[in-house]
């Protein structure tokens, strides 16, 4: 069984906003390894692109991270903080949230990168596309020729050099090697001509084109683990196989691993090994991609398969989820599932918080399928059921 | 298309912008009230005398012949004589363009010296007190009247302060660059000295709304483009700060500002004229004032022929240059 080559414990980002605080990641845990896809999985609004910027550390305000780990195995990194900083060093792990920031931004290229769902807005308009993809060589090249300044405020470049690279004509902060390797890699994602089209703007690009060029831009680094948030989701239908064929291709080739953000059902089964579902800044169910998909537990993963449509067995309706993910602002997210109030199964003892996976607190391997869900444990009691209109009644309690 | 194909057309279209607008002058001639022979003349003036002033200036022709010389004779440099100096009024506008020139110069260096980093760190420190700071001064410097601004830092920085002289421009900047140019270094730089500590007061004033537009318009700019996906990508790819803020951010949020100022530049040749009376700096917002209130109607028309295509140059200019700085546009 591969190695683990990041493992998320208890991670929760928070929004701090005028309408209160919002808790968009609400303590999600789980394990990449090397060489796999993981996939996470969800409605709009459940919190899983968060995620994926909490990762690499790409919170914008008013958002922060405010608690959970993030271990990240690099021996070379264990070795350096080993004395320096005992409790983000874990054998050959460091948890990348104990890192200085110098650190944790110098780790954004050779060891995460991510893509993003829409690639015109993703590409800078008034730079052509192999400058931009030339950056990110560059920014790797520099690091490599100096790993300390890369890791101070202004990564070795700060506004003065910034100034007389743009004043004298022939001096450029990418250098015509990192040129080269851009147009490389877009040769390597498969973009006909890529000499001259690495001189053409994003606008010239078609959006297939673009995510792939894009996917050329993450790999500028050889990143460890890749994070794909939902990458498919602005293409055609034939353009989204095509740029799913090429990720995994990549995926083997280069031997990482990959993050693979979506709601998009279809994806996570044709590319993931292992899947979680997120459900209101949680992961409700995890496990193999045959665990969750073939004997789903939690009725929202029952819910959301029940609302793809099967052509071997094509059923009159398809099952909608009934109602919409909750607004995750703290003071409305009361003490119980998160779910209950669209289960279509919830019983009285939802009421009460879920406990935690105890597979996470025994620190054990995640390969288990693991429900956060009282129906794990025993049979849907139709006793005990909550009566209908149960959450609408307390709505309106509370409202008087 | 080429550039020069560009502004070839673009020159095309101004020339009939620039006719519209000789056309508007001449004819506010035609409406306004007063007639020009008053002017000349004193009051109880024999009849005949009259007559012959007013067959002299041409204005018994029909107005279609009046319309019809006055515009062949902008070609050839020719806007007329006059009517309290006698002399041609090109001469008269051509020597007041400088000045004005300089001080519409001085005051958008000013303005985007200032402006553009105070918009830059207002966006980037959101929130914090050089925020507020700056919000609160582009608010003040957008409502703050020039006529008031103006004599407020005369009383200030040249009466009480004795800091900078209150008025007039006793050198030029051709003068300098004369000077310059012949090797008089030392004469040069005691007139560059000189011109500076004159011009400040008057750019400042002039320069102050247009300073606080453009903080206004670069922080909400940067925070436009802070907010957009391609920033996010560019620090997931491990680009350094400083790149992603002024290699990125700052660049394509320039790129609209930049218009506003070029429009602007525009505006500030035509638009000193308060200034120009405050600071009683001689240039074409002098001459506007001086000849409309001396009902010199020719040097009026010439001066406002001349602002007018003051601003249809700029304009084409900042067109070249946006489309120049941005690849989407492209010169169709």
């Amino acid at each position: 069984m591969a190695d683990e080559i990041l493992k998320v414990r208890d991670l929760k980002t928070r929004f701090f906003t005028e309408e209160g605080q919002v808790n968009a990641v609400e303590g999600v845990s789980f394990d990449v390894r090397d060489g796999e896809i993981y996939g996470i999985v969800g409605e709009s609004g459940s919190g899983k692109s968060v995620t994926a910027l909490s990762l690499i550390d790409l919170v914008e305000s008013p958002g922060r991270v405010t608690s959970g780990e993030v271990w990240y195995r690099n021996t070379e990194l264990a070795e350096e903080f080993r004395d320096e900083n005992p409790e983000a060093v874990d054998g050959e792990f460091v948890d990348v949230r104990r890192l200085p920031k110098g650190v944790r931004r110098s780790l954004r290229g050779p060891s995460f990168s991510m893509i993003f769902q829409d690639p015109m807005s993703s590409f800078n308009p008034s730079l052509t596309v192999g400058e931009q993809i030339a950056e990110a060589v560059e920014v790797q090249r520099r690091a490599r020729a100096n790993p300390r300044r890369t890791r101070s405020r202004t990564q070795g470049y700060g506004l003065g050099k910034m100034l007389v690279d743009s004043l004298v004509p022939s001096k450029s902060y990418v250098q015509d090697a990192s040129m080269d390797r851009a147009v490389e890699l877009l040769e390597q994602v498969g973009i006909p001509d890529p000499v001259d089209r690495a001189d053409e703007y994003p606008h010239q690009f078609s959006g297939g084109m673009l995510q792939r060029a894009m996917i050329a831009q993450a790999l500028a680094g050889e990143p460890d683990v890749l994070v794909a948030d939902e990458p498919t989701t602005a293409l055609d239908v034939t353009i989204q196989a095509q740029i799913l064929n090429l990720l995994r291709d990549l995926q083997r080739d280069e031997g990482m691993s990959v993050v693979m953000i979506t709601h998009d059902l279809g994806v996570i089964a044709r590319m993931c090994d292992r899947v979680g579902v997120m459900y209101a800044g949680e992961i409700v169910e995890r496990g193999t991609l045959e665990d969750v998909f073939e004997n789903p537990v939690h009725p929202y993963t029952q819910g959301l398969l029940g609302s793809i449509p099967d052509l071997a067995d094509p059923a009159p309706r398809l099952q909608p989820i009934e109602g919409n993910v909750p607004s995750l602002i703290d003071s409305e997210m009361g003490d119980r599932c998160y779910f209950a109030d669209r289960c279509p199964k919830a019983m009285e003892d939802c009421l009460q918080r879920i406990p935690e996976f105890d597979a996470e607190k025994a620190g054990a391997s995640d390969d288990e399928h693991r429900v956060r869900c009282v129906l794990a444990e025993r049979q849907y009691d139709e006793s005990q059921a909550l009566h209908d209109g149960h959450f609408e009644e307390q709505e309106v309690a509370a409202d008087d | 298309m080429s550039l020069s194909r560009f502004l070839l057309k673009r020159s095309l279209h101004g020339l009939f912008v620039v006719w519209g607008v000789i056309t508007v002058v001449f004819g506010l001639r035609v409406i306004a009230p007063g007639d020009p022979a008053n002017v000349l003349l004193p009051p109880n003036v024999d009849p005949e005398v009259r007559q012959q002033v007013i067959r002299e200036l041409g204005l018994n022709e029909p107005l279609y012949v009046q319309y019809f010389e006055f515009v062949a004779g902008i070609p050839t440099g020719d806007l007329g004589l006059s009517l309290t100096t006698r002399t041609p009024v090109a001469a008269r506008v051509l020597a007041k363009l400088p000045a004005t020139l300089e001080l519409a110069v001085a005051a958008t260096v000013v303005a985007v010296i200032i402006a553009i980093p105070l918009g830059v760190i207002s966006a980037t420190r959101r929130h914090d007190p050089a925020d507020y700071g700056a919000t609160v001064f582009s608010l003040l410097g957008i409502s703050t009247p020039n006529f008031w601004l103006g004599v407020m830092l005369i009383i200030l920085f040249a009466v009480q302060l004795d800091m900078f002289p209150t008025s007039r421009r006793p050198v030029g900047f051709d003068t300098i660059v004369a000077q310059a140019l012949a090797l008089q270094f030392g004469s040069a730089w005691d007139a560059l000295t000189t011109w500076l500590w004159h011009i400040t007061l008057p750019a400042i004033t002039l320069g102050t709304y247009f300073t606080a537009l453009i903080t206004r318009l670069t922080r909400s700019g940067m925070l436009d483009e802070l907010g957009k996906t391609y920033v996010r990508a560019s620090r997931a790819k491990g680009l350094p700060e400083t790149l992603v803020r002024y290699k990125h951010v700052l660049r394509n949020t320039l790129i609209p500002v930049i218009t506003v100022v070029g429009l602007q530049l525009g505006t500030l040749i035509g638009g000193a004229v308060i200034t120009e009376a405050v600071f009683a700096w001689p240039g074409l917002g002098s001459l506007i004032i001086n000849s409309f209130n001396a009902r010199d109607w020719p040097v009026l028309q010439g001066s406002l022929i001349v602002v007018g295509a003051g601003f249809v140059v700029t304009n084409i200019l900042v067109d070249a240059f946006y489309a120049y700085l941005n690849p989407q546009v492209t010169y169709d």
